[in-house]
């Protein structure tokens, strides 16, 4: 049985009246690759800071190996973080730069240029390692980012968003560097409002909003939730009032609404013989359509389910 | 190597790595105090108003001849360049042993017998060693008066015997036919005024106040000396704003976050934010006195003292610019208030404007600025003196700041 390196317990927090984090908790196992899934606003970075030790005034626990996260301040030698901001000085080189952060840890010099130059080989930045950060493009600043975060070896990586901002192929490049750090034995928690993202590379997904976890599985376990059912995303000029209206009007049997918004719907079918018909009766109301879309079932339909709402609101 | 010290060299690194805005805070002082020196050195042309000067005058004569002296401060343009009171000795030296007065002027006894028997007499100027300016040009005067006189006695030599044995007759005996060989002896003299006298009679004694068991040196005035320490403290306070201000800016972008995920503690970074502005602030302000010295001859006085007033000063600075960065939000608001804050500095504590120049109900004020205590400081030390009271003034003001802003930038950059 894997050793659970992870443990957190209701934690809470508040700005004000705004719940940011309400008796969340959650668990991690070694070299496990946790997705954490929500949209903005949902407490993904109040969690990550908290973890991380630069927010304060919040209640519950955590620990690490059986620890208390918060008490040893010797354990963030163990944490790695990847911030969402690319917190670097962009006036000096990759090696520099890592030379810096890193010596913010406890490591030896000599090992930790060793591990400098190892990581800039990971993240293929070795032939730029001496040039000035800010020539760099956006894909390879955020591979530096992670590099940063990792330099110090450590052994729960927490990474919030750290595909934000960049092109396609950065974005693969990233994935790939960030799965092969949990094929290595490192525990990884990722948050991100990417579904593909987390499809992608996490063996356990948790999907989050407004403070708390809604869900939390395998992919498969989580689509278990909706079940087999074909999601039809209906998008058009109308609003939620009168698309619920024409809805409500219509045999419903076997269809399940999802969400509805204005311009925006999404509809599961159990059976997908009834979606001619259903979009037979929209359009008779003449209900101002511009696109449909049919989808099998997966993680934005367990997003939907469980949260109401697209990850793009 | 410890992680204070692993930031302070980052810090020291990036400066050095782009030095424009260091070295434009270097050059901008030395060019405005060449700038300000060329436009009010005394030898340029230049119409400058200087405040009145105080001259304290102990007459120890009482002579015609002195008489005639302490007279001439009575003419028009002398008066306003003068404030001139007529004192005792004693009394004249207290006064400016708590420097109440820019100089004093002793005229020494029997001037007059002196005088008139063409006998070397000399006057005295005791400067006030606080200031440079105003008692230089009280002792150029004294100087100048001290060349006319010594022209005018040996010319009329023998009608300031007469003059001197008539004053003990009765004047009604004396006829003007006795008088008129003399009177035509003075007019042909006047109208061969023009020719060079020497030696002079008449010399002049200068020397500066100085603590009992002491000695100044006497040294000649330079105005770029005058100038460049306002300037200094003035871009010094500049400079290690910009550089505090880091403080804010990386709060901003995220580095101090990404910082305070590793075991550094927020004690570790303050002290190294505030050792590494004013490690950086020491080193431009010396490398400034160095091309000060070597531009504008500047001489500092003795080097230890100075580097301790510098130490302290930039030390000062730090601790303060760290304090105000931890009731600042944003890095907005601190580039909104550190400008005004410093230029109000420069303005009380004597960068833009000599002190005494400054009307008296506000000059209390200099005394809470550093530019005061390094602009008077500096002026001790290049007086030969030991500036006690900046030093201990800049160090236990300094000290608090550094508490203050400890405390309470731990309270800000943990939430």
């Amino acid at each position: 049985m894997q050793q659970t390196i992870l443990e957190i317990k209701n934690l809470s927090k508040s700005y004000g009246e705004t719940i940011a984090l309400a008796n969340f908790s959650l668990s991690l196992k070694k070299g496990e690759v946790l997705g954490l899934l929500g949209p903005n606003g949902a407490g993904k970075t109040t969690l990550i800071s908290i973890l991380s030790g630069t927010l304060r005034d919040f209640t519950g626990s955590a620990s690490f190996k059986g620890q208390d996260l918060f008490s040893d301040r010797r354990l963030k030698n163990l944490i790695g973080i990847v911030p969402q901001e690319m917190a670097f000085y962009e006036d000096l080189g990759a090696l520099e730069n890592l030379m810096f952060w890193g010596g913010l840890y406890d490591i030896p010099k000599k090992e930790l240029k060793r591990r400098a130059l190892e990581l800039l080989a990971v993240v293929e930045l070795s032939a730029r390692a001496k040039e000035p950060i800010k020539k760099f493009s956006g894909g390879m600043k955020r591979r530096l980012n992670i590099a940063i975060g990792l330099v110090h070896q450590p052994e729960l990586l927490l990474l919030d968003e750290p595909t934000v901002g960049i092109d396609v192929q950065a974005k693969v490049n990233i994935l790939d560097i960030i799965r092969n750090i949990g094929q290595q034995g490192t525990s990884v928690v990722f948050t991100t409002h990417q579904l593909s993202e987390v499809e992608q590379i996490c063996s356990r997904i948790a999907i989050m909003d407004k403070g708390v976890v809604l869900a939390e599985g395998t992919l498969a376990e989580l689509i278990r939730i909706v079940g087999e059912k074909e999601i039809v995303e209906v998008s058009g000029e109308f609003s939620a009032d009168a698309f619920s209206a024409i809805i409500r009007q219509s045999d419903g049997n076997g269809m399940e609404i999802l969400s509805v918004t204005d311009n925006q719907a999404h509809l599961a079918f159990a059976d997908s013989e009834r979606i001619p018909a259903m979009m037979q009766h929209l359009f008779k109301h003449h209900l101002p359509i511009s696109d449909l879309k049919i989808k099998s079932p997966n993680l934005e339909a367990v997003f939907l389910k469980m949260t109401g709402r697209s990850l793009r609101d | 190597m410890s992680r204070t010290t692993l930031i302070i060299g980052n810090d020291i690194k990036r400066r050095l790595r782009a030095p424009m805005a260091t070295i434009l805070f270097l050059i901008i002082p030395l060019a405005m105090t060449a700038l300000i020196g060329m436009i009010f050195d005394p030898g340029s042309g230049g119409e400058t108003k200087l405040p009145a000067i105080k001259l304290l005058l102990v007459d120890k004569d009482k002579g015609l001849a002195a008489k005639f002296l302490v007279g001439a401060f009575d003419q028009k343009e002398i008066k306003d360049m003068f404030q001139v009171t007529l004192i005792d000795e004693a009394a004249g030296e207290k006064l400016m042993k708590k420097g109440k007065a820019s100089a004093m002027l002793i005229i020494p006894e029997n001037f007059s017998d002196d005088l008139a028997e063409q006998k070397i007499s000399t006057l005295e100027v005791v400067k006030n060693p606080s200031e440079e300016f105003l008692p230089g040009v009280a002792e150029e005067f004294a100087n100048t008066m001290a060349v006319g006189f010594s022209a005018i006695v040996q010319v009329f030599a023998d009608e300031l015997k007469i003059i001197k044995s008539a004053s003990k007759l009765n004047l009604e005996a004396i006829s003007i036919a006795e008088l008129t060989p003399f009177l035509e002896m003075a007019r042909i003299k006047i109208i061969a005024l023009n020719s060079y006298l020497s030696p002079l009679l008449l010399q002049l004694k200068t020397s500066t106040t100085t603590k009992p068991g002491k000695t100044a040196k006497p040294k000649g005035f330079n105005i770029f000396a005058y100038i460049m320490p306002g300037m200094l403290i003035m871009f010094l306070l500049f400079i290690i704003e910009a550089f505090m201000r880091d403080i804010q800016n990386e709060r901003a972008d995220g580095k101090i976050r990404r910082m305070m995920f590793s075991p550094l503690t927020t004690r570790e970074l303050i002290a190294a934010r505030i050792f590494s502005g004013w490690l950086m602030g020491v080193l431009i302000c010396l490398t400034a006195m160095a091309v000060g010295t070597l531009i504008f001859s500047i001489d500092w006085g003795n080097s230890l003292l100075v580097l301790i007033l510098v130490v302290v000063s930039c030390f000062w600075c730090a601790a303060f610019f760290a304090m105000l960065n931890a009731f600042f939000k944003n890095k907005n608001q601190a580039g909104a208030f550190a400008a005004p804050i410093i230029l109000v500095f420069a303005a009380f504590g004597g960068s833009m404007l000599p002190l005494e120049q400054i009307p008296q109900g506000m000059r209390w004020l200099a005394k809470f600025t550093v530019n005061n205590w390094f602009i008077t400081g500096s002026q001790e030390i290049m007086a030969g003196g030991i500036p006690h009271g900046s030093l201990i003034v800049l160090s236990v003001s300094g000290l608090f700041f550094a508490m203050v802003a400890m405390i309470a930038l731990q309270r800000r950059l943990s939430t």
